[in-house]
């Protein structure tokens, strides 16, 4: 960016084109992006100067590929200072081939994982079916305003988001900032789960599946110790995927097949990005829909399983006590907010890419639902799965009853069957107290109630409850291999948005994307992302994993929007930002637009952020899930004293950018003796021949 | 005395030791056919019992390598509806006397396949109470099937983003290329009014014979 600054009464507009004679120092191939960011003084504006940047048909006077352009401002009135700032791009900005795959990219990124595995969590959580109550409403209150104001901001700035909220107001790059430090943290630990995505998927290709079996032990007399207490399923995700040691003291050598699986995933991501929107552009056509097919062979599999519509009855039977809960709505609140993905800047930076009059609105609407409406679904599908796992154990657990009491009052086989289990062990508790006693500590109480109730989310459940359901259905090498290609699809698709929000904030800085090709930075980034994720491949790196995913990306992204909804409607303008819709879409924005906007995003959002504080302030020490290897469960630990102080150093160097970069601009220019009440007009126009 | 001398020949075998029932050398097995063959199931009876002790008798041969063994040297009780009972091995040359557990306990686990396939039950379902079974082996791979798919996945990749690398590459070469020849029909957007000054790009103009100063031709 270019800084020429004029003081005086007048400058005039020229061109410096009539002799051609070169007037700059620039060289533009294709087409001249001419940025004009004036900074005005109080008095001017007052004067109801509005100034707008023509269009350059100078092209024409011109001609040629070599256009030097150079454009001042005249003003008849008295100016205190300009600055100018204007900013020029070798090549047209690259766009979206057709609006559908902008729509595809945005429904790549929305749909993640979150949906397969937190939703369906906390519909179980939140009684069933009336948890959709609190959930629409939140949707219709915060997910689709907050949408469809970042898409806004993005078609209209063309710039990623450190660009686009420098634009808007110097004061505010750090926001900018801020969402581009926050998508890193969140690029470094979400291609770890498609690390292990793809070594289940790879694991899957074999006879026996080998989650399946526990191994045998040395002498083969029996299943090794770890296996044997806690489950398989569990033992190949703790074990022999992590290999996870037991607690977040110890540290181990980094494990070499997780690692090679994280480079696969980054090599990928990079090939997805590397040409930028083109790259991006053809590979949504895939992320984006394939997810739904699979979905939809889950569900058909899904409820012909035995025993899939207990768990389909059980979500659904909605219990509406639940909803007096305010815990509820908080989770519906959060939740729409996580699931759409607002302030990394991805939707910034990918809006950044339409033409001027793309129809976002229709089309945030549109996103927005089908990203409810993929969570509703995919809670069916998991409910199903639910339902057939909890079955399974059910009739399981009967089965060992009916054997225990065969075996300890050597009945014959025929006497009792699994349906009068329970009858028996009862009738056999009354007619023989003391033989019955013996063996108490053995018999379990089945409940096909309590197998249901076991809710789990996350990693567990998408590792290791779904792997559990998989290798209990005929030919489950087959739903294995499909179930975690869908993984991998919601998990690449939501990297690319997390990614390109790094990388066009980047790209739009001139001194790097002058110095080094777009290729170079996007591999440079990646890389930079590879290297540091290898620290979530050694034997600790779960509980790092977990440290940044429950604090990395979620106080400061609910800061982050909160500013970015202040800003826009009190600092920006709301009067503004709908000339600008206006401009864009040719109509403006209706009352439930401005509504949400100024007044109840803002107040939900910040009731949001102090409840997530006082939850952090009233829960005392922060405190983690370890794997006792010999209980074969998770033990809760508390943090030590390094941990407490990175997670706060997670807090603080994101939420700290938009703070201290509005100190810093505003020291420079008390610095440059400049008055000090700016007003700042953004005249950003393209120029499209 | 002749009367103490008839009580005690009539009494000793009544009070004579029950081998089988009394011993620490005997196995409790269990047999669970129904569930093992649902509708196939067969009936217990005295033949089954009967292939059961043989069975035993073939362990116990196979693990002594002695021929001496046999179905009288395998003595069962405490039968019951479960279909469970207890056995205890005699040696051949002497009734009263059994032959250890240990030495039971790996005849059995030695020939367990064998006496399994008799019967057409599992280590699940035809259990000896107190032999714990041998599990199968697990299957070792030279290469882990894993790795291979890796390295298909990889390699594909790989190559792909070569084939990208290099499209990029050529593509700014052939931009290059055109940049510094003047080819009219270039696809950007800014159209030219066909001026000369299309020439101001380039340095190779259009050689305007008139102008030239090269004499070569009217040589006087």
């Amino acid at each position: 960016m270019e800084f020429s600054k004029s003081q005086g009464q007048a400058s005039s507009l020229w061109f410096g084109g009539s002799t051609s004679e070169p007037v700059g120092t620039f060289s533009v191939i294709h087409q001249v992006l001419v940025g004009i960011i004036l900074s005005i003084d109080l008095n001017v504006i007052t004067a109801g100067l509005t100034m707008k940047l023509l269009r350059h048909q100078i092209n024409g006077h011109i001609g040629g590929r070599q256009t030097d352009l150079l454009l001042c401002l005249s003003l008849q009135i008295e100016l205190k200072d300009i600055i100018i700032i204007i900013i020029m791009s070798k090549e047209a900005r690259p766009s979206w081939d057709s609006p559908m795959q902008f729509v595809l990219a945005c429904v790549s990124y929305a749909v993640g994982l979150g949906n397969v595995w937190r939703f369906p969590y906390l519909c179980q959580m939140h009684g069933g079916g009336g948890f959709l109550i609190p959930y629409l409403l939140m949707l219709v209150l915060e997910g689709i305003p907050l949408f469809c104001m970042e898409l806004a901001i993005g078609q209209k700035m063309r710039l990623g988001s450190i660009g686009a909220w420098t634009a808007i107001s110097p004061y505010l790059g750090g926001l900018g900032i801020a969402s581009v430090v926050t998508s890193m943290y969140l690029c470094l630990y979400y291609n770890v789960i498609n690390a292990w995505s793809f070594w289940y998927l790879f694991h899957s290709f074999q006879s026996v599946l080998p989650w399946a079996e526990c191994p045998v032990n040395a002498n083969r007399t029996g299943y090794l110790e770890e296996c044997e207490v806690a489950s398989p399923t569990q033992y190949f995700f703790y074990r022999e995927t992590l290999n996870i040691s037991s607690s977040i003291d110890e540290n181990g050598g980094i494990h070499m097949g997780q690692a090679l699986c994280l480079l696969l995933a980054w090599i990928i991501v990079y090939l997805f990005i590397v040409r930028g929107v083109k790259s991006t552009g053809m590979v949504v056509y895939f992320t984006a829909t394939f997810p739904y097919v699979v979905l939809i062979i889950y569900l058909i599999r899904g409820v012909t399983l035995h025993g899939a519509w207990n768990g389909v009855k059980y979500m659904f039977t909605p219990k509406l006590e639940q909803l007096a809960n305010p815990q509820t709505w908080i989770n519906a609140a959060t939740q729409i907010f996580f699931s759409l993905g607002l302030g990394f800047g991805s939707l910034i930076a990918f809006a950044s890419y339409n033409h001027h009059n793309n129809n976002f609105e229709r089309q945030a609407v549109a996103v927005s639902l089908i990203n409810s409406g993929t969570s509703v679904f995919a809670s069916i599908v998991t409910f199903a799965i639910y339902g057939f796992k909890a079955t399974f154990n059910y009739e399981n657990c009967l089965e060992r009853m009916r054997l225990l009491m065969l075996n300890t009052f050597d009945l014959s086989e025929e006497t009792i069957s699994v349906e009068n289990v329970t009858e028996w062990i009862h009738h056999l508790n009354v007619s023989y107290p003391e033989r019955f006693a013996a063996i108490a500590s053995k018999v379990e109480d089945c409940s096909l109630e309590a197998e249901l109730d076991t809710a789990v989310e996350g990693t567990g459940l998408a590792f290791i409850v779904y792997s559990e359901a998989i290798k209990n259905m005929p030919l489950s090498q087959f739903w294995s291999v499909l179930y975690f290609v869908m993984l991998l699809l919601l998990g690449m698709g939501s990297m690319l948005g997390n990614v390109t929000a790094i990388i066009t904030p980047l790209g739009d800085i001139k001194l790097l994307s002058r110095t080094f090709s777009n290729e170079t930075i996007n591999g440079l980034v990646c890389l930079l992302c590879l290297l540091l994720g290898f620290g979530f491949t050694s034997r600790s790196g779960n509980y790092w994993f977990t440290i940044f995913n429950e604090y990395a990306a979620t106080l400061s992204l609910l800061f982050i929007v909160f500013i970015e909804v202040v800003s826009v409607c009190y600092v920006y303008g709301l009067r503004r930002f709908e000339k600008d819709i206006e401009d864009m879409l040719g109509h403006r924005p209706n009352w439930y637009w401005k509504v949400m906007w100024a007044a109840v995003s803002p107040l939900l959002l910040f009731g949001l952020f102090i409840f997530y504080i006082i939850n952090y302030i009233q829960g005392g020490t922060p405190t983690y899930q370890a794997w006792d290897k010999h209980l074969g469960k998770s033990v809760v630990q508390e943090y030590p004293a390094y941990g407490q102080a990175f997670i706060a150093l997670l807090l603080v160097s994101s939420l700290s950018c938009v703070p201290l970069v509005a100190l810093y601009v505003a020291c420079r220019k008390k610095r440059r003796g400049t008055p000090l009440r700016k007003h700042a007009i953004n005249t950003v126009t393209t120029s499209t021949v | 005395m002749l009367a103490g001398v008839l009580l005690l020949i009539f009494l000793s075998p009544l009070v004579a030791q029950d081998p089988c029932k009394d011993s620490k050398d005997g196995f409790k097995v269990r047999l669970s056919i129904k569930t093992a063959l649902g509708n196939d199931a067969y009936e217990w009876n005295e033949s089954e019992m009967f292939l059961f002790r043989s069975t035993v008798a073939y362990a116990m041969r196979k693990q002594t390598n002695q021929d001496t063994y046999n179905i009288e040297n395998i003595l069962v009780c405490n039968d019951t509806q479960r279909v469970s009972f207890v056995f205890v091995v005699t040696s051949p040359d002497n009734q009263a006397q059994l032959i250890p557990k240990a030495q039971v306990e790996q005849a059995v686990r030695q020939n367990k396949r064998r006496i399994n396939s008799a019967f057409l039950l599992s280590d699940m379902t035809l259990e000896f109470v107190g032999i714990p079974p041998t599990l199968s082996a697990p299957i070792t791979y030279k290469t882990q099937p894993w790795l291979i798919v890796f390295g298909v996945v990889i390699g594909g990749v790989a190559v792909g983003i070569v084939a990208l690398l290099m499209s990029t590459a050529s593509k700014k070469r052939r931009a290059k290329g055109k940049a510094a020849g003047l080819s009219e029909e270039d696809e950007g957007i800014v159209k030219e009014n066909g001026t000369a000054l299309s020439g101001l790009g380039g340095n190779h103009g259009v050689y305007n014979q008139a102008f030239s100063n090269d004499d070569r031709f009217t040589q006087l």
